[in-house]
């Protein structure tokens, strides 16, 4: 009898340490730190072996290394020479420079943490760059008061993610990293924020918004800009419509350099900002000069506007949207109309490709929508191989399939969560954004980088997986098979989530067909269509997976859909591996500046939203002569959206769009 | 006669295209007048997926090719039709009323090539906020040199 208790006592803290062996990741603070290659953070060079060719300039797409001269040798037999410099306020870590240098000389390390409150400290000559990285917590500077104390121990924060860094400030809000153990919570007002995060690359439509909410911010304020595009346009810096240095308009006081940068530099620039406030910072003086070019657009009643109804703008700064906006007439609660405003992420990808070499544009591709990058540098490698007429090794399609497959998957759980904080059930959003962080974790041994893997070059991929790549993602794959057990108990199956879903918002057939719904989205409306089947790619016809398909066309069974494609991608990645063959992994391509001969080629993806196209066109030359993205999201949300939210309550239109699962980014470009 | 067979017995004996096959894709090219004609064939066809709509600026040849690309289930046919336009009177019928995402992609197009869709009444701004000066798509539109300019000026 005793015995039995013991063992139902035992049995209970099995049961939770089992629990606790699986939770999600929480990352320590500071992080641990040992130097190491093979990463994409911040460079090394070694000087002796450096042959000064300059190779490393030429190929940087963003022009963030300049050859610098040094005189070197003893007196009698001076010479000069040139040694690359880096300006990390432009590097976007796509490792090209690495890449091609003949030497090796040039090489990457996991330090990414750069924080500086000027620019002008990201850049680094030669003789920084040989030093190894070092990390150092910003130092603790003299409290200056209670008043300065209390201050900067309750940060409250304005969140504007405009861009691409949005993907890393999700474990930053989230369980992964968790930033309220800083004393930060998130404000869902300008009036009652401290501090204004401005996310990613500004353009001249979402400007306009940042400097509205900075207007309206008490004092004292600070603004913390995350990633390069705010310091100088970054990747973008040649498009038309980003603008160049945000602190033309707004001042910032700290500078996160890294594309996007990793949600550690984002707790080492919070750290710096508390040891500053504590010591009496209060930020830097307003310049914000609103000039008639800045000044929003009023949100007029519409003439025939019933009495009834009001006009509510839904974004682009909310927690439901992302940076996009909809244009709500509401009689009550009821939405009687909505007109989406998009373009607030239009950098003009398509042009921007035309600037850039075959070769160098594999860094561009996958910014086009972050929340699925691996899916779009495929699409574009396999593009560029038809038309250059490349058959690529048969390691390198395994390679590129299971990379593919993991990006699928970590998009499909940022979903699960943003549908759970739709649906206010804010515990899923932390599970699911917690365990996105262990397959980030595959990601980055994999290829060196946890959002843009810049892994498929035209030819094959750039590295092959590491010794011990296999016993670690299969350890995953069974965890993540009992986790997403706990899903469906907790979530799928939950009587509260159900009622919020179920029969909303419902996709007939017919109308998703005709609407040129791809994906996910479609297969939960009953229409059997996966490119890996219809046109397979890569691997894919080696493979046995199955596809998902409901006939009932609402929010939940879309939501339903990507749970269990979870699990197909587990079953692809497995077998892929298993069956994962020898040789080489790279076809020969020719330089950075190679030429493809006239013509045009058409590729089809299956990427985590749908059916993604390329269609490019040479001219011969060096660069693409036209390059077209079709995306899989425009049609979802700028044509079916507002056709869907006509008749729904407000509270459900965040629900609504979540289970299309939208990226804003990707119907912009 | 297959589905396939039986849209290129049409395409190329009535409406005169110009066939090749681009791996997954069948690639038609059309006169300007018979393109309409060739959308609505393909409609009536049921290809009820309209993937894109978009233009390449040739400037050297003084043209702009217009094309589209539909899809037809479950026979998995891909058809892209084609036309050219001169530059200098850069207008099209619109497709606008043949499938229901045809008019925004459309709209895209105008805002970025500034051509005409003739039918098509939603032609206004979709990603910025005011009609630009200049097509920024447009080959004669260098954005090195705006860039350049953009700094100069501050």
């Amino acid at each position: 009898m005793v015995k039995k208790q013991v063992k139902g006592i035992v049995d209970v803290f099995r049961g939770g340490a089992a629990f606790l062996a699986e939770k999600p990741i929480t990352y320590n603070f500071p992080p641990e730190f040992t130097v190491a290659e093979k990463a994409k953070g911040r460079h090394t060079l070694d000087m002796e072996t450096c042959r000064h060719c300059g190779l490393c300039a030429n190929v940087c797409p963003n022009h963030a290394i300049e050859m610098v001269k040094r005189e070197e040798g003893t007196d009698d037999s001076k010479k000069t020479v040139r040694y690359p410099q880096i300006d990390f306020s432009k590097c976007c870590f796509c490792s090209l420079c690495v890449e091609i240098c003949p030497t090796k000389s040039l090489k990457m390390t996991n330090a990414s943490v750069m924080v500086a409150m000027d620019t002008k400290q990201f850049l680094l000559p030669p003789e920084e760059l040989a030093k190894p990285p070092e990390l150092q917590m910003p130092e603790p500077l003299k409290i200056k008061g209670a008043k300065s104390w209390a201050r900067s121990r309750s940060l409250w924060v304005m969140n504007y993610f405009t861009g691409c860094c949005f993907i890393e400030a999700v474990p930053w809000v989230g369980s992964g990293f968790d930033m309220e153990r800083f004393g930060m919570i998130v404000a869902r007002n300008p009036r009652m924020a401290d501090v204004l995060l401005v996310g990613g690359y500004v353009t001249e439509k979402t400007v306009k918004r940042i400097i509205r909410i900075y207007e309206q911010m008490p004092l004292p304020k600070f603004v913390i800009a995350l990633g390069n595009c705010p310091m100088g346009g970054g990747t973008y810096w040649d498009s038309y419509n980003t603008i160049k240095r945000i602190d033309d308009y707004i001042p910032v006081d700290i500078w996160i350099a890294g594309c996007p940068p990793r949600p550690e530099a984002i707790g080492f620039a919070v750290v710096a900002a508390i040891n500053h406030i504590q010591n009496g910072y209060a930020g830097k003086e307003e310049k914000v000069k609103l000039t008639k070019k800045l000044q929003l657009p009023p949100v007029l009643p519409e003439d025939n506007l019933d009495p009834k109804e009001r006009i509510l703008p839904f974004g682009p700064q909310h927690p439901g949207t992302g940076n996009f906006s909809l244009k709500l007439t509401t009689n009550g609660e009821l939405v009687t109309k909505a007109e989406p405003q998009v373009g607030y992420l239009h950098r003009g990808f398509e042009k921007l490709m035309e600037y850039r070499t075959w070769y160098q544009n594999i860094m561009l591709v996958q910014r086009i929508c972050v929340l699925d990058g691996g899916a779009y540098e495929l699409a574009y490698s396999m593009a560029v191989e038809q038309l250059a007429g490349i058959e690529i090794p048969e390691r390198a399609k395994y390679l590129r399939t299971i990379q593919a497959e993991f990006s699928r998957i970590q998009s499909h759980l940022l979903n699960l969560g943003l549908v759970g904080g739709a649906t206010g059930f804010h515990t899923m959003q932390n599970i699911t954004w917690g365990d996105r962080e262990k397959i980030l974790k595959l990601l980055d041994e994999m290829t060196g980088a946890r959002i843009y893997h810049i892994y498929n070059p035209p030819g094959g991929v750039f590295r092959d997986i590491p010794d011990n790549f296999k016993d670690h993602t299969m350890k995953v794959i069974t965890n993540f098979r009992k986790r997403l057990k706990e899903y469906d108990k907790v979530f799928i199956e939950n009587p509260t989530f159900q009622a919020r879903t179920l029969k909303l918002g419902v996709l007939p057939r017919e109308v998703a067909i005709a609407h040129d719904i791809t994906g996910p989205n479609i297969r939960a409306s009953g229409v059997d269509f996966d490119v890996r089947r219809a046109i397979p790619y890569a691997a894919y016809e080696a493979l046995d997976f199955e596809v998902p398909t409901f006939k009932e066309g609402d929010a939940y069974h879309r939501i339903v859909a990507r749970r269990l494609e979870i699990e197909e991608s587990f079953r692809i990645i497995e077998q892929a591996l298993e069956k994962l063959p020898s040789g080489p992994i790279r076809a020969k391509f020719g330089s950075y500046k190679h030429k493809i001969p006239e013509g045009e080629a058409i590729s089809f993806i299956e990427s985590a939203r749908g059916e993604l196209v390329y269609h490019l066109v040479s001219n011969g030359g060096n660069s693409p002569y036209r390059a077209k993205v079709r995306g899989p999201m425009f049609d979802a949300i700028v044509v079916l959206l507002p056709k869907l939210l006509v008749g729904t309550y407000i509270a459900d239109v965040p629900v609504i769009y979540w289970s299309l699962d939208n990226c804003p980014a990707d119907h912009d470009r | 006669m297959t589905a396939l067979e039986e849209i290129k017995d049409y395409l190329l004996k009535e409406l005169k295209a110009e066939f090749s096959v681009n791996e997954q894709v069948n690639c038609f090219k059309v006169s300007k007048d018979n393109y309409w004609k060739a959308a609505k064939y393909l409609q009536e066809q049921k290809f009820q997926r309209m993937l894109t709509i978009s233009a390449i600026d040739w400037i050297e040849k003084d043209l702009f090719s217009v094309y589209f690309i539909v899809h037809k289930f479950p026979e998995n046919i891909y058809v892209k039709v084609e036309t050219e336009i001169p530059r200098t009177e850069p207008k099209i019928t619109s497709i606008h009323e043949l499938w229901p995402t045809a008019g925004l992609k459309e709209r895209e197009t105008w805002e970025m090539f500034q051509i005409t869709f003739e039918g098509n009444d939603d032609l206004r701004p979709l990603f910025l906020e005011e009609e630009p000066e200049i097509a920024p798509f447009r080959k004669e539109f260098d954005w090195r040199e705006f860039y350049k300019a953009s700094l100069t000026e501050k």
